[in-house]
């Protein structure tokens, strides 16, 4: 080799490394990014307590949610609360999703069906989430099956109108080269409608989960002996705010999770839309 | 032999978009049907295709009643409409599903390769001009080896240069099996650049106005007297086949001056 071609081979060995230092740095920066406010906030308001210019009795400061945090950790309370309510969403949105699918495909694709069952869906979908539970709870009782009822109820209507519109706006023309290639019903589905109605029903899954989010806290509050809601409503009856601030940390780590893992697996099934990607 | 007898359309809305079109067109012959707008000419080419089949009349390829899409039946319309999920080579072998993937593989690769893009296979549709994309779209219609092939304006969103590309790249691939083109251009050009006949139609409700024979060797010359002469025919027809006829106090009828606006 020679002295030239070493060189300008050592340079793009170096240019190389480079790009790959400055790339991860990018990656790393883009969430650091968004940690930037709330780390902020706890920094300040950690010194605003610890100067004593606030007596932090009801609004914590981050080192003793912290603290409580790892003293649920210790004795176990955290992972079994944030396990059943884990659980508790899994299930939900299990049933949520399937039902969601089954109908608002079946509506999507056959007129008759949804001419059938769409209005009187649009009419329940109007009613508040909340007036559901005095009937869940007298119909399966105060434990886990009004509670999961409730989630598949939340999960439910975003999949339900997600998929729908998401099938009923298939661009006719690709449709149509289907037809032009004599696919019949099911290759039609699966190689044409599926894909097309993917991104639409990737978003109605990811609504339908932070629904399912909110709605078990709605029916954690209501009665739960145990569960992330459960820690939120013992931390207001012994007066532990920090054990509230806690369990709210704990639902939005988790649920960002959950949520963040759906984008994960979502995320080959989707390399083709063609996006603005601010990356 | 593709043969249509009397074929006519009639919308559920009660348009009446064409009445009683009878052709012959033989294999591996080129046809291009030309006329105004709504004279019926994309209609006629969606029930040969047998996506949008006649009300009345038959359509018949090789004995057989199209009333349906059919594997001798291919076509190419004004958009590429390619899938956007599926990478270059998955469009071109969309018609192959059935076959098995090493003669997929084969037929898609030799395909893109005779419509020069063979390095953009793995490549995402988005990713295409629009040029190459109406490529890839005349190559998923071929490769299945229709015995005729419909093209409705396949050209017309295209620039002047990559038209006349496109153009000749288009008759290189017929050379290869010869497949029966039936071409709907606004392109008088086109037509005869490419066509053995044109059909000019006319509207309310279409049908065949005149048939013009395109005795051209080619490559044709778009500049020579002979393309110019086959040209002024063309428009001429044309215009007679849009001129609005005033039926004079004497009974008699006559063109009416500014009414063939053809395009």
């Amino acid at each position: 080799m020679s002295l030239v071609s070493m060189t300008v081979a050592a340079e793009g060995a170096a240019a190389q490394t480079q790009r790959a230092a400055s790339s991860g740095w990018a990656r790393l920066r883009r969430p650091a990014l968004g940690l930037v406010l709330p780390i902020t906030l706890a920094v300040v308001w950690e010194y605003v307590v610890r100067m004593g210019w606030a007596s932090g009795r009801l609004a914590p400061p981050p080192s003793a949610i912290f603290a409580e945090f790892v003293d649920l950790a210790r004795i176990g309370d955290l992972q079994r609360n944030t396990l059943v309510t884990l659980a508790r969403v899994a299930a939900g949105f299990g049933i949520g999703v399937s039902a969601g699918t089954i109908v608002g495909a079946a509506a999507g694709y056959s007129p008759l069906v949804r001419r059938l069952l769409d209005p009187s869906l649009q009419a329940l979908r109007a009613i508040p989430s909340i007036a559901w539970v005095p009937l869940f709870v007298l119909w399966l009782g105060i434990y886990e099956g009004s509670k999961v009822t409730l989630i598949a109820v939340g999960v439910f209507f975003p999949v339900y109108l997600g998929l729908l519109g998401a099938i009923q706006s298939v661009d006719r023309k690709l449709v149509e080269v289907g037809r032009a290639f004599r696919l019949s019903g099911f290759a039609m589905v699966r190689r044409i409608l599926l894909p097309a109605v993917m991104p639409a029903y990737v978003i109605s899954l990811r609504s339908g989960l932070g629904l399912g989010w909110m709605f078990v806290v709605a029916a954690e509050l209501l009665g739960a002996s145990e569960g992330l809601g459960y820690l939120l409503t013992d931390g207001e009856q012994l007066g532990k705010p920090a054990e509230i601030i806690a369990a709210i940390v704990a639902f939005a780590v988790v649920g960002k999770t959950t949520d963040w893992l759906i984008a994960l697996a979502a995320a080959p099934l989707l390399r083709w839309e063609d996006v603005v990607r601010q990356d | 032999m593709l043969v249509l007898d009397r074929v006519s359309k009639t919308y559920p809305n009660g348009v009446h978009a064409l009445g009683g079109v009878s052709i012959e067109v033989g294999p591996g012959e080129i046809v291009a049907v030309i006329g105004g707008s709504g004279c019926g000419k994309s209609t006629l080419l969606r029930a040969i295709s047998g996506l949008d089949p006649a009300s009345d009349g038959t359509v018949v390829l090789d004995g057989e009643p199209i009333t349906a899409p059919h594997e001798k039946i291919g076509i190419i319309f004004q958009e590429p409409r390619l899938l956007p999920w599926l990478k270059v080579a998955g469009n071109v072998g969309f018609g192959l599903s059935d076959r098995p993937k090493a003669e997929r593989d084969r037929r898609v690769a030799l395909a893109l390769r005779r419509v020069g893009l063979s390095d953009k296979a793995g490549g995402w549709p988005r990713e295409l001009s629009g040029g190459q994309a109406q490529r890839v779209a005349i190559a998923r219609a071929l490769v299945p080896r229709p015995e005729v092939l419909l093209l409705d304006e396949p050209f017309s969103a295209l620039d002047a240069f990559t038209r006349t590309d496109l153009q000749d790249h288009l008759l290189d691939l017929w050379a290869d099996f010869k497949p029966t083109l039936i071409l709907v251009t606004h392109d008088v050009d086109e037509a005869i650049v490419l066509a053995d006949r044109v059909m000019v139609m006319r509207p309310r409700p279409g049908r065949i106005f005149e048939q013009i024979a395109v005795d051209l060797p080619r490559p044709r010359d778009r500049q020579s007297a002979a393309f110019d002469f086959v040209k002024r025919r063309v428009l001429a027809a044309l215009d007679r086949s849009l001129d609005r006829a005033v039926t004079t106090p004497e009974g008699e009828t006559k063109a009416e001056a500014g009414a063939a606006l053809w395009w």
